[in-house]
């Protein structure tokens, strides 16, 4: 593929300086800037000279390209991240979109069965692979660890390096620090690599850290910052009102003197000091009456209020280490106080310093074509806009930029497709729901009557501004293309939180410390009498002995009692409040899933109603003292409720007569397009397309040149 | 990547078992039946690094 040419190329005319792995906690392994770029130039060098072995041997390990019943060459997937289908439904009633219209029209629109539970790591993980969450072992964004019921991103493992020469102060470690991907089976572009089929994956979640395969990917979701999280802002105030500690990020109280400020970017952990120490850059700020200037690293940006910087890259040293991130600055005021929102140092993807693309050079092929891009998983800063850093409009504004990044690779992607799978997921459509659904829902406890017709409009212009890509698409696309355009989930209002440890505490199954504060984490619980927990979005665990670390429920007829108790009371809890149902149903996943993963999942995912969802304190451990309440915050919306109440949506060119495709079924079915068998072990079915079948290529509908709008 | 050697009669199992089980590969099966011991005699994270890691996730405070 041209494609992996031009990185190499640019690679070699523009060196990586100093590429080093980071993660939480120090952990490096480096090498020098000129012994990089020898390395760059001999290996290109050899590659060159080379590829004509290298095709010969690939031929014949390799079965070679398109099979003869492959009913497309190519095929193009497009997701948005939680498109509604009675969104979608009712614009295209009302004629705002033309485009999907016409693929409901002449090809195919159903609504597409999501995962249990219908969270996207869940989801896209079951996309990739064909497999139910019993087989791929993502069920929700955390897992507990059995070993000490903390939580856990549930999709990568990013450890450091405990080894290390340690001497006084300082340490030179050992080895460099593991990343993992938890996402396990086989996502079906490997299987059609395996044929001699490229592919191309924009973004898609849960491809962290990246793998290698015939093609290339850029990672998304669950990428960390430079500071491995999953998003630290900085908000730098000179104002004494604002407390200390936000959540999603820091507020860094500033003085001013003569007209300055000077003060610090914070980076990772410095890697060759004992004690927890981060690495900083130096940030002067100076102030004038309505505008200030950043000099940073040695270069000087000017900014105004109601903007945006560009992406600044700030590097972080530590000795002959240069460790390379990139931010952007959005400066709210200036008088009376100056307030300045800094995103998350994101990694630089011109100098990656983690893994974030397959291969390395591919995320430097696509910083230095269109300039430095989000690197972070999830890259819009909800919590900035959670915490009120951000304003509805700013947050907006990160929003579309980081998706005008996104449709420039997609198109220097589709340039390059001449055959085989290409993949790319938009986020706009889950971010812009999560932040907003507060203006949909006239119920909803943040809902404003006053508020601007742009944002009660929003998911209107944000589905229209799909509809109109969708439409480019089409226009570009021939008859060998297969189109898919879905979704992982869709949406509802969250109006309503219902604290599950606050539930199980109050209904005698989780206790507390006598004259204990419950905290984070299960501080002050009393596991030895404790019969069942909650972390993350979607269930509840059994605190079963021999499992958990300190278990007391026996597995076999105490905790088949214990589930049976818990889903007897919690189905069809009412809201005393609301009079409303809160929960559906609850899911024995004993008996839901199958697959060697299994025993890692909760033991009962709970299948919410519209309108409800696990509380922010429950996700972490923490009992607080009521079970149901109102959610206050801006993020608004969510989809972690009962499966049905949230599925997908599943457009495209081709016919496709089912009544119920399931996210699980679209792998199998692109391989059976490509003219592969899919494996025995998939769960997901292929489906039959209408008018395709072996040497009838020629009575396949298409949607390409033949389109006029 | 590191090989280790397995004799016949326990690929034999391997193979068969993998089917059964519904992994995609007899490598993952090996790779999740070792990492099952494993587990149990890693280090954990402690509060601080979970916390840290975490931190910023949208969907938990």
């Amino acid at each position: 593929m041209s494609i992996l040419l031009s990185p190499a190329l640019l690679t070699v005319v523009f060196p990586v300086c100093a590429h080093a792995y980071i993660g939480p906690g120090a952990g490096f392994a480096f090498l020098g800037s000129f012994f990089v770029f020898f390395l760059a130039f001999f290996f290109a060098f050899l590659a060159l000279l080379s590829w004509p072995v290298r095709y010969v041997l690939r031929l014949r390990r390799t079965k070679r390209g398109l099979r003869k019943d492959a009913w497309i060459k190519k095929t193009i997937v497009i997701g948005f991240d939680g498109m509604e289908p009675l969104l979608v439904e009712r614009f295209m009633e009302q004629g705002h979109l033309p485009h999907f219209t016409r693929l409901r029209v002449e090809g195919t629109y159903r609504r597409l069965e999501s995962t249990l539970p219908p969270l996207s790591p869940v989801a896209w993980s079951s996309f990739q692979t064909g497999v139910g969450p019993g087989k791929h072992s993502i069920f929700d964004f955390l897992h507990r660890n059995p070993r000490n019921y903390l939580g856990e991103l549930s999709s990568a493992q990013i450890q450091s390096s405990k080894r290390a020469l340690r001497f006084g102060r300082f340490q030179l470690p050992l080895g460099k620090p593991t990343i993992r991907s938890l996402r396990k089976s086989k996502p079906f572009w490997n299987l059609l690599g395996e044929n001699g089929i490229s592919s191309m994956i924009l973004r898609v979640p849960i491809t962290f850290p990246p793998e290698p395969f015939n093609g290339i990917s850029l990672s998304a979701m669950c990428v960390p910052d430079l500071r491995g999280t999953q998003g630290t802002f900085s908000y730098y105030t000179t104002s004494t009102q604002t407390e200390g500690r936000k959540t999603g990020g820091h507020v860094i109280p500033l003085e001013t003197r003569n007209g300055n400020i000077q003060t610090w970017i914070t980076g990772p952990m410095h890697p060759f000091r004992n004690e927890e120490t981060p690495l900083r850059v130096p940030l002067r700020i100076e102030l004038s009456d309505h505008s200030v200037q950043l000099q940073i690293n040695g270069a000087s940006y000017g900014l105004h209020p109601g903007k945006y910087s560009p992406w600044v890259p700030v590097v972080f040293r530590a000795g002959p280490l240069k460790i390379r991130g990139i931010v952007r600055f959005y400066l709210r005021r200036v008088t009376p106080s100056m307030d300045l929102y800094m995103t998350p140092v994101n990694i630089d993807p011109a100098n990656p310093s983690l893994p974030i693309s397959h291969p390395n050079t591919f995320s430097v092929y696509l910083a230095k074509k269109f300039g430095p891009y989000a690197t972070l998983g999830l890259a819009e800063d909800t919590w900035a806009l959670n915490e009120g850093v951000l304003d509805d409009q700013s947050f907006l504004e990160q929003c579309y930029t980081i998706h005008r990044e996104r449709e420039k690779m997609f198109w220097d992607a589709m340039e390059h497709l001449r055959k085989g799978l290409m993949v790319c997921v938009f986020d706009i459509t889950d971010r812009t729901q999560h932040m907003f659904w507060r203006y949909e829902d006239k119920r909803h406890p943040g809902y404003r009557p006053d508020a601007p017709k742009a944002f009660k409009d929003l998911f209107q212009q944000v589905y229209q501004r799909a509809d109109q890509f969708i439409g480019q698409v089409l226009e570009r696309i021939d008859s060998d293309t297969l189109l898919i355009v879905m979704s992982d989930h869709g949406f509802r209002s969250f109006r309503r939180c219902f604290n599950v440890n606050t539930w199980l505490h109050q209904n005698g199954y989780l206790a507390l410390q006598p004259s204990a504060e419950p905290g984070e984490w299960f501080s002050g619980v009393d596991w030895s009498n404790t019969k069942a927990f909650s972390v993350g979005l979607a269930g509840i665990y059994i605190n079963q002995k021999g499992r958990e670390q300190e278990g007391i429920v026996t597995p076999g007829e105490e905790k088949e009692r214990v589930k049976g108790e818990i889903i007897a009371k919690l189905t069809g809890l009412i809201d005393p409040e609301t009079g409303d149902p809160a929960i559906l149903d609850v899911i024995d996943t004993g008996a839901a899933y199958q697959g060697p993963y299994k025993d890692n999942a909760q033991d009962l995912i709970i299948g919410y109603n519209e309108g409800y969802r696990t509380a922010w304190e429950s996700a972490t451990g923490r009992v607080t003292s009521q079970v149901f309440y109102d959610n206050t915050k801006r993020w608004s919306g969510d989809h972690c409720l009962a499966p049905d109440k949230v599925p997908g949506v599943f457009f495209s060119n081709f016919m496709f007569p089912s009544n119920n495709p399931r996210i699980v079924d679209i792998a199998p079915t692109i391989l059976t397009a490509f003219g592969m068998e899919p494996p025995a072990y998939m769960d997901g079915k292929a489906l039959s397309a209408d008018g395709v079948s072996q040497n009838t290529r020629s009575q396949r509908l298409s949607m390409g040149r033949e389109y006029q709008d | 990547m590191a090989k280790i050697k397995i004799d016949k009669e326990l690929m034999k199992k391997i193979k068969r078992y993998t089917k059964i089980a519904g992994y995609s590969s007899e490598e993952e099966f090996v790779i999740h039946t070792l990492e099952k011991q494993i587990a149990q005699l890693e280090e954990t994270d402690s509060e601080e690094e979970v916390k840290k890691k975490l931190q910023g996730l949208g969907y938990i405070s």
